[in-house]
């Protein structure tokens, strides 16, 4: 008895596979209510505790900036970052809650058509997201994302890169560590809500979190956005700073994966979720 | 005959627990083979290395002609996997289900829902084809869940405890099945299983595994005639209370005038 020559030839992409996956979890969330709460119930929370808090601060002093247009602006726009890290997050860790992860690892499916499935899952998400915020901004502020202009597209493509990276870093984080590592799904965007200054200046941030927040990425964008609301020309300055650090931010994220992924397997921790 | 898998020198430890000590393993087409021994013995870690869900320390294994780790998705496209303890995703309704199976395995959608309606079909679960997976007794998740592996036509499908705890009745249907498959299709088998009378039904081979190591393979009925019993359920015991250590390998093995090959 002999074995055949091994074969040499090179893994193939499969896009039917990543379709695949897209069904996947198109079916989970129609099955599913409580995920409605990501891309319905948290948009809309936030655009009505925002979209209070400006009309209130515009009341008080209408000569403050902190009104209504700049914290739905702010908040609108961190939707982006968050519905594009969490759609991926949750994706993933719906294989964990149940217990389907060796059910994939024993399949041809690919680890990169999995995440090209789950972002491409995520684009449907945010639009839905954000197709919730945006018509509830307009319905009960008259406020609408348009004001931001064209400048609007580069900024979402970079939040959108920088959500993927996150996602993978927890996804990352949950391969090594369990199912214990889940709550930084969320953690991980509101710690960035926090000191990326989605609403204010890196300034208004407390001095000793200010070398932090100007050396994050998505501080560059959210200032950027700003600085569009306000009228000011296309910030290219911090939107070149943004993009070099999500594309730094996103290959360390994709190192730190695939590290991850190799110990996963090597430790043998699928046994966790089976 | 050629092989469906080819293994060599594997070896896994967990911290300081060896659970893998250098097993050699061949799986020739068509073969029926059990994969046995005490808890504790290296079976799944083994299996789960032969599909490259575990990384091996050493070694190296060519699965349906692909060497892991690099082949692994080439491979997967003609071995299957079931496993008695593992869920189908349970908000999904069964024909939900093995249609993404069946779309993993590279099928359009046409295609796969013909496949999935003859497997269910094959094995007597049409009825079932609409209920949520969560929905699934022991028994019927079994049997989806090898319908499930046989959409790709594997050449090779692996089994870990397919039958445990499952009734008698479920378990001769689920134990037929396969036997059909392995028939009909040419399907070669690999099967763990603690219940030896199931092995000498199913399987024209065993592999019989203590304390990472490989100490007795061969047919059923001469791995029990060499260590000097009636049926493999001695063996079993035989191995099972034996306190695995090196000295103690030393007793159980290697058999006599050798190992004992098919």
């Amino acid at each position: 008895m002999t074995a055949p020559a091994a074969s040499t030839s090179r893994p193939t992409f499969s896009w039917l596979r990543v379709r695949t996956v897209v069904r996947r979890h198109n079916y989970v969330l129609w099955r599913s209510p409580e995920r409605w709460f990501d891309i319905i119930i948290f948009p809309l929370f936030d655009v009505l505790l925002w979209g209070s808090l400006g009309a209130f601060v515009a009341q008080e002093n209408d000569v403050s900036r902190a009104s209504t247009p700049y914290l739905l602006a702010g908040i609108m726009v961190f939707h982006i970052l968050f519905q594009s890290q969490i759609a991926v997050s949750t994706g993933f860790m719906e294989e964990t809650w149940s217990r389907n992860l060796l059910n994939m690892m024993t399949t041809p499916l690919r680890e990169i058509e999995y995440v090209v499935g789950l972002a491409a899952y995520g684009f449907i998400k945010l639009a839905a997201a954000m197709t919730m915020v945006s018509v509830t901004a307009f319905a009960l502020y008259r406020f609408g994302l348009g004001e931001v202009g064209w400048g609007l597209v580069p900024i979402a493509g970079l939040l959108v890169v920088i959500g993927w990276s996150m996602a993978m870093m927890v996804v990352g984080m949950l391969l090594r560590f369990g199912q214990s590592a889940q709550i930084l799904a969320w953690a991980t965007t509101f710690l960035i809500l926090a000191i990326s200054g989605v609403f204010n200046p890196v300034e208004a941030i407390p001095g000793v979190l200010q070398p932090i927040a100007r050396n994050l990425p998505t501080t560059h964008v959210f200032t950027a956005a700003r600085a569009l609301l306000d009228g000011r020309p296309m910030p290219w300055g911090e939107l070149g700073q943004g993009a070099i650090g999500a594309v730094v931010f996103a290959a360390l994220a994709v190192a730190f994966v695939t590290h991850m992924l190799a110990t996963f397997r090597k430790r043998g921790y699928v046994t966790r979720y089976s | 005959m050629g092989t469906v898998l080819h293994a060599q020198g594997l070896v896994k430890s967990f911290a300081k627990v060896r659970a893998v000590d250098g097993i050699d393993l061949s799986i020739g087409m068509g073969e029926r083979v059990g994969l046995l021994g005490p808890n504790g013995a290296g079976k799944t870690t083994t299996l789960l290395m032969l599909l490259g869900a575990i990384t091996p320390d050493e070694g190296s294994i060519s699965l349906a002609g692909h060497e892991l780790p690099r082949g692994r998705s080439a491979a997967m496209s003609e071995v299957a996997f079931v496993a008695g303890y593992l869920p189908l995703p349970e908000r999904l309704r069964v024909r939900e289900a093995l249609s993404l199976f069946a779309g993993f395995y590279g099928m359009d959608r046409r295609t796969g829902d013909a496949a999935v309606a003859a497997g269910l079909e094959r094995f007597g679960v049409t009825h079932l084809a609409d209920r949520m997976c969560m929905e699934l007794s022991s028994g019927q998740r079994t049997l989806v869940g090898i319908v499930k592996a046989v959409l790709c036509k594997p050449i090779l499908l692996v089994l870990d405890e397919p039958t445990a705890s499952l009734d008698p009745d479920v378990a001769y249907r689920v134990r037929q099945g396969l036997l059909d498959v392995a028939a009909e299709d040419g399907t070669s088998l690999l099967v763990t299983s603690h219940n030896m009378i199931e092995v000498e039904r199913l399987c024209t081979r065993v592999v019989f595994l203590a304390g990472g190591r490989v100490v007795a393979d061969g047919s059923p009925t001469e791995v029990a005639q060499a260590f000097g019993h009636g049926d493999l359920e001695g063996v079993f015991l035989h191995l099972a209370g034996t306190v695995i250590g090196e000295d103690q390998l030393m007793e159980v093995g290697p058999l006599p005038d050798e190992e004992v090959r098919s």
